[in-house]
Order: structure tokens, then sequence, then C-alpha cells
């Protein structure tokens, strides 16, 4: 504020702040949003959990495991998997050309180090929701 | 050894709110709420309206509480948050740009003839009020009333000058100092 707008009567009225009666009820008001805000936060991050992991089982259950036909089911296991591993791989590879790493051969890698790199991945973003939702609790 | 909450100041309540602590944030409300309410008030806002954008006002300074570094007082910092919604309400509104129309209103006095800042505002058109709480009572500059305003900054100088004129005669009565004529709340 420049020298020719200060005037510090008036600056000292307006430091005064007025009573009010409702004070208390006020400041609870805000702690009950704070409150509400928080655990709107905590439900939306666990139904997205809940999302994912839905999402995550139903994907695994679509590898058509053959319940029962024991000599199939561990073919279609492993042919599941590459095929999941290789839409991956065609996935990030794509990522990689857009940012100029075509000659990052992801084919090179094995499925299942791709399988371990994407997992842990996983795992460090939930960890990191875990922490942020203990926070806010 | 924990210090009780009133005990502590309030940079270190905010700190504390920053890393999550709503009990420290809530006395925070207890120790402000009355003047970011009382600013908005006098900016012109009804008491419901006031109050609804001074609880806005708190859970932002909450969600961006990392932000407070002290360098100036909390209430100073909240006081600006809630002033600049209001004036986006305002704007969304367009009240304030229609300056015409405002009458002047006969401020109460008390039994010696004296009338308190609250009072003494109404006398103020709605855009000269809004400019003298935003200058005196957030502690903004001309230039960014001007900017939050939308308007030129030669006319908010005057709408300052003008309305701080008015301030002074109607809080000033014969013989007495400005100081002495307001009422402690």
């Amino acid at each position: 504020m420049s020298a020719d707008e200060f005037d510090p009567d008036i600056e000292r009225l307006f430091a005064r702040s007025p009573h009010m009666s409702d004070a208390g009820l006020f400041t609870a008001r805000v702690e009950q949003r704070l409150q509400k805000g928080s655990h709107v936060r905590v439900l939306a991050l666990s139904l997205a959990g809940l999302v994912g992991g839905i999402v995550a089982v139903r994907e695994t259950l679509t590898v058509n495991i053959g319940v029962g036909d024991s000599v199939g089911s561990g073919v279609a296991l492993g042919q599941g998997l590459r095929s999941a591993s290789l839409n991956t791989q065609g996935v990030v590879q794509a990522g990689l050309d857009q940012f100029g790493l075509a000659n990052l051969e992801l084919g090179s890698m094995g499925g299942m180090q791709l399988f371990w790199i994407a997992a842990g991945a996983l795992i460090a973003v939930a960890a990191a929701g875990v922490m942020k939702l203990s926070q806010d609790i | 050894m924990t210090h009780p909450l009133v005990d502590r100041h309030d940079v270190e309540l905010a700190a504390l709110a920053a890393a999550g602590g709503r009990r420290e944030f809530g006395e925070l409300v207890r120790r402000h709420g009355s003047a970011v309410r009382g600013l908005l008030r006098r900016m012109g806002a009804q008491p419901s309206l006031a109050d609804d954008i001074a609880q806005d006002a708190f859970i932002q300074a909450f969600e961006r509480c990392a932000e407070f570094r002290g360098d100036g007082t909390f209430a100073a910092w909240v006081k600006r948050i809630a002033a600049r919604l209001y004036i986006k309400r305002v704007a969304k509104e367009a009240r304030y740009i229609a300056e015409v129309g405002t009458e002047e209103v006969a401020p109460a006095t008390d039994h010696a003839g004296r009338v308190d800042l609250d009072e003494a505002l109404k006398a103020l058109s709605e855009v000269e009020r809004l400019c003298v709480s935003l200058c005196h009572g957030a502690g903004m500059a001309h230039p960014e009333i001007a900017t939050a305003l939308n308007l030129p900054l030669g006319t908010v100088k005057s709408h300052v000058k003008r309305g701080l004129d008015k301030l002074r005669a109607r809080l000033q009565p014969a013989g007495q100092s400005l100081g002495s004529a307001q009422h402690v709340g």
C-alpha cells in the first residue's frame, strides 16, 4: 500500500474483528465440512480401488482357465499370459516410440520381466495411495 | 511435551494443518473466523452469504495451507482468499459494475452521536465500500483491486478516496478523535 493510501485510523478500525455471537457454530460448521470432505475422499479412493480390483479380477478370469480340464488349463493360462504380455508390450512400445525411445526393444525382455516391472509400478502406486489415505485419516 | 492448541502460534498451527491436522486448523478458524466474516460483511455481503464464502475460504485455505509461508499474518492470508471469492461471486452477478442507483443511508448513531465502522460503511456506495474494504480490510493494493474488479486504476483510486472521505466524515463527530469512535467488539 502506498503512502497516500495509508490511513492509520481507518486501518485500526478495520483491524478490529467484530464480535460474532455464533462464532462457535461457524467453527463447528467448517470443521464438519472438512470432516465430510475427508470422508468423501476416502470413499472415492476406496471405490476406485474396488473398481480397479474388480476389473483386474475380471481380466484375469477372461484368460479362460478351464477348471476341471487339468491338461488344457496350463496351456490356456500360458497362452493367456503370453497374449496379455504381448498386448501390454505393444502399448508400452508405442508409448516409448512417441518419446523417441524406439530403439529400446521391449521384445528383448522376457514376458515375466515385463510382468514384474508392471507389477512393481502398480504396487508403488498403490503404496503411495495408501500412505496418502493414512495421512488423511 | 505437547502444547495445548491455544498456546501455539498461527504459523505453527498452519504447518500442522498443512500436514493434515484438522484440529489445528479448527483452532485457526476459531481465532480468525469472525475477522473473515466481518470483512465480507463490510465488503457488502449479506450475513448468510458472508458466512458461506468465509466457510469456502477456510476450506480452500486448509487445502492450500502448505502455500502459507508466514510472510504475513494467517488472518490476512485467509482474508485475501475470502475477498477474491467474494469478488468472483459479485462479478458473476455483475453487481458492482452498476454503480448508479445506490442511495446513501444515514448511519445509526449511539447516544453520543458516534457511529461505528460497520454503520459508517453503509453510507458508501456499493463499489466505494468494496474498494475501501479491499484496500484497508483485505490489504490489497490499488492495482490489485483494479485487476480483480476489472476497473480502471484511476476509478479504483477515486472510489477509495471518496469512500475514505465519507468514512472520516461519518466517523469523526466534532471534537472527537477517529480512534475513540469505534466500539471494540
